[in-house]
């Protein structure tokens, strides 16, 4: 087991925002946590990240606890954040974007580069203009590429078709497609085709619970079936 | 529970035994003591009860208060000096610059919070320290300040020690009790509210700009009051009632005492007048040993003497 | 005319000296460091101390005085800022206003309650166009000038930098990649404080060297802030030269009201734009 985060409390101040919650991942696995605005998705995220402390509960990492690691000491061991939003460094080239990645990761920057490039030819031509003039796609295209400097184990993805395009919808799941067994993940997806395509494995979220966990192919496919259970 | 404990319950859930420790032991300290400078700590506790409103029931610190006190004793000092010697009169001028400068300022300052609030209100302090000191010289007397005799009537007679001490002791149970009152009014539960998750209120369809501007208002105004008092109190006004470098008194005051609680602004105003009074008679370096408690404070007492007790008791009381 | 014109741009670049640093340690902590003013302080009253010792040679008493500060910066930081940041913003606010006052009053026990002299290191004056200034405020303005270029340099070209531009938009994302951002926040404050410092000494012979001076800049630091941007490095430069301007025509006109107008000025600036922290 890759990751194993195991009955998990967590709080925003005196509001507990994550109940007992427990998932797993496999190496090479693509899993994907569904619920509606609020179910905690994020939180959970954030709690493997080491942004949110989890007050009870533990998180293993290849078998090595780090519930309690600052955020960029988990970085470290090889688990990236692919933001919400798409938030990129805007004010940054995206060649910038792409130094700050692997400075921290001492990983070659060409070699990143490259790989970058082969996720979207077209980012070789905005190698130098600011990622503020990036679009949706762009920007999240660049975020992709930015957690996979330094060859991370696991990618921690919040969210990323939203607000794009149906093509470049299908652009982003294809690349996430392309990347499985090369690294594992864990997507966060309100887009339920999207969550049929990608996911090997579901968890559905409510009110910071972990309702389910589906596994059987032809129900992950069954989309009617995940609504209905939301 | 019989008649009688019912009635002292009752008596000590309404601030009664506060207002009875208060009268008690102020009497007890003036006559130990010097009533004249009891009298000055009790409107220093006005004052901290005005700070409060805003920073322990509204969460905002400011770093300036000292212009609503000087907006009072300066108010009081115009009113005595160019209208007529009345002391009522001043007092009520006094509340009423200070209640004006509320308004005026309000909408500007209370938009703001954490450390905005605070530097706002220093800047303000400053340009209103400036208009006494220079721009408005003239008026107010410059350095000097101006010194002022009021009108008596019979007993009434601010120049009486004694008479003082009652007045302001009156004074201070009034704004004790109004705070009481507050802070179990819906208003009081709003403030409380704002302090905790502003926005949350906002979305419940609250506009918490009015109250909040309503809150400055009444604290300038409280302020105000006890500036007014300080001038009667000393029969003159200088600029020093309006210089941003005392705003480390009330502040050390509000967070020693006990920030939020009843009692707080009184026990931190008492304990900031005893040090400043009577300890730097024997440590020169006092100010130093403020800093140093105000640090010490910042990390390890934030709630204060009284927030520190409120503790003890309820812990106590869960045990049982 | 021109006169005016020279002294705002010198107060200006000595307000960009010292705010830069304020505003960043704002941007990136969301913390009022009061203590910056201490540090200012003790940058005037190193050089002080610090020029009989090397027998009036300023810029060397200069270099000393900086260096002197820079241990006192990285204590408030290690064990007052760093403390507080983060978590109990509100009190790191008090805490910063405590070790000014505990600064403060050190000062005046150390160098008495009096303002300290300090002449023009230079004393000669510059003739341009029609009129003369202090060749003492060229190089400051020149000073501010080079400062700026510098700093843009470094934000803009080495890693440092950008790690601390990326971090003072997107600190979280920042952590993500790997990297600890407040040890790079903790060179910024080091930084900035060792800027105040220079402001302190440089504004030391054109105003005066006293206790309270501290108190003083805080505020001005704050305005500089709010007229320009919190964290912004080109919004706190022109911010600054503005206000200086702003300054120096006020002075001109009735000089005590130099100060109350910078707090006019802050007061429009936020009703226009008010700010949400």
């Amino acid at each position: 087991m890759l990751l194993s985060v195991e009955g998990i409390d967590a709080h925003y101040g005196s509001a507990q925002v994550l109940h007992n919650v427990t998932i797993k991942v496999k190496e090479g696995e693509l899993v994907c946590i569904v619920g509606r605005n609020g179910a905690g998705k994020t939180t959970l995220l954030k709690s493997v990240a080491g942004f949110l402390h989890p007050s009870r509960g533990s998180i293993l990492f290849d078998n090595e606890p780090m519930q309690a690691l600052k955020p960029e000491k988990v970085a470290l061991r090889g688990i990236k954040y692919v933001w919400q939003d798409k938030r990129v460094f805007v004010d940054l080239t995206v060649r910038e974007n792409m130094e700050l990645a692997a400075y921290p990761a001492k990983a070659d920057l060409d070699e990143s580069l490259e790989r970058l490039f082969s996720i979207s030819r077209k980012m070789r031509t905005q190698l130098n203009s600011k990622a503020k003039g990036l679009s949706g796609g762009e920007r999240q295209i660049l975020l992709i590429g930015r957690a996979l400097v330094g060859n991370p184990r696991l990618l921690l993805i919040d969210e990323p078709t939203e607000g794009l395009a149906a093509k470049v919808i299908d652009d982003i799941s294809r690349i996430l497609i392309e990347m499985k067994g090369r690294v594992s993940m864990i997507v966060v997806e309100q887009n339920l085709a999207i969550v049929s395509q990608l996911a090997d494995r579901i968890y559905l979220m409510k009110e910071g619970n972990v309702l389910e966990e589906i596994t059987e192919r032809n129900l992950i496919l069954d989309q009617d079936y995940i609504e209905s259970l939301l | 529970m019989g008649a009688g404990q019912v009635m002292i319950k009752k008596f000590s859930d309404s601030g009664g035994l506060n207002i009875a420790v208060m009268i008690i032991g102020f009497t007890a300290f003036a006559y130990l003591a010097s009533v004249n400078k009891v009298t000055d700590f009790i409107i220093f506790c006005i004052y901290v009860l005005g700070f409060d409103l805003l920073y322990g029931r509204m969460g905002r610190i400011s770093f300036g208060h000292m212009l609503y006190l000087g907006a009072g004793a300066y108010g009081a000092a115009m009113s005595a000096k160019y209208l007529t010697p009345d002391p009522f009169l001043a007092i009520l001028m006094g509340i009423a610059c200070g209640a004006t400068v509320g308004v005026l300022l309000g909408p500007i300052v209370v938009r703001t919070k954490g450390a905005a609030f605070a530097l706002i209100n220093v800047a303000f302090n400053q340009i209103g320290y400036f208009l006494v000191l220079v721009a408005l010289a003239r008026y107010t007397g410059g350095e000097d300040g101006v010194s002022l005799k009021f009108s008596t009537y019979g007993f009434l007679n601010f120049g009486n020690v004694h008479f003082l001490f009652v007045f302001c002791l009156c004074s201070l149970l009034l704004v004790y009790y109004v705070m009481q009152r507050l802070k179990r009014s819906a208003f009081g539960a709003l403030l409380a509210g704002i302090k905790e998750n502003e926005i949350r209120v906002r979305f419940l369809g609250y506009n918490t700009l009015v109250y909040k501007w309503i809150a400055f208002i009444m604290s300038t105004s409280i302020s105000a009051f006890a500036g007014t008092l300080f001038t009667l109190n000393y029969g003159f006004t200088n600029p020093s009632f309006i210089d941003p470098a005392r705003n480390v008194e009330v502040i050390f005051a509000a967070l020693i005492g006990g920030p939020g609680t009843e009692l707080g602004p009184v026990v931190g105003g008492t304990a900031y007048m005893v040090i400043s009074n009577y300890l730097a008679r024997y440590i020169t370096r006092w100010e130093l040993f403020l800093g140093l408690a105000l640090l010490i404070i910042a990390f390890r007492f934030r709630k204060g003497v009284m927030g520190s007790i409120q503790d003890l008791m309820a812990k106590r009381a869960q045990k049982t | 005319m021109w006169e005016v014109v020279a002294y705002g741009l010198t107060i200006g670049g000595i307000l960009y000296i010292i705010s830069i640093g304020f505003s960043l340690t704002f941007g990136s902590m969301r913390i009022v460091n009061f203590a910056h003013g201490l540090i200012y302080a003790v940058g005037a009253y190193a050089l002080v101390t610090m020029l009989p010792l090397v027998k009036g040679n300023f810029l060397l008493a200069a270099v000393l005085a900086v260096l002197i500060s820079l241990p006192v910066s990285y204590i408030i930081e290690k064990f007052v800022i760093r403390r507080l940041y983060g978590k109990s913003i509100d009190y790191a606010i008090i805490a910063s206003y405590a070790v000014l006052l505990m600064g403060v009053d050190l000062i005046k026990w150390i160098w008495g309650a009096n303002p300290l002299p300090l002449s023009d290191p230079i004393g000669k004056n510059l003739a341009i166009l029609s009129f003369e200034i202090p060749l003492y405020r060229v190089v400051i303005i020149l000073l501010s000038f080079l400062i700026f270029a510098g700093l843009s340099l470094f934000f803009k070209k080495t890693m440092i930098g950008k790690i601390v531009v990326a971090g003072l938009q997107d600190r979280e994302a920042v952590q993500g990649l790997g990297i600890d951002i407040d040890k790079y926040f903790a060179i910024v404050f080091l930084l900035g404080s060792a800027l105040a410092a220079l402001g302190g000494m440089l504004y030391g012979p054109i105003s005066t060297v006293h206790p309270y001076m501290g108190f003083r800049v805080v505020t001005l630091c704050f305005a500089v802030v709010i007229v320009g941007g919190q964290g912004n490095l080109r919004g706190t430069a022109l911010a600054s030269y503005v206000l200086g301007m702003v300054m120096a025509l006020t002075a001109w006109f009735w000089g005590p009201a130099a100060d109350a107008m910078i707090f006019a000025v802050m007061a429009v600036v936020l009703i226009f734009r008010p700010i949400e922290f």
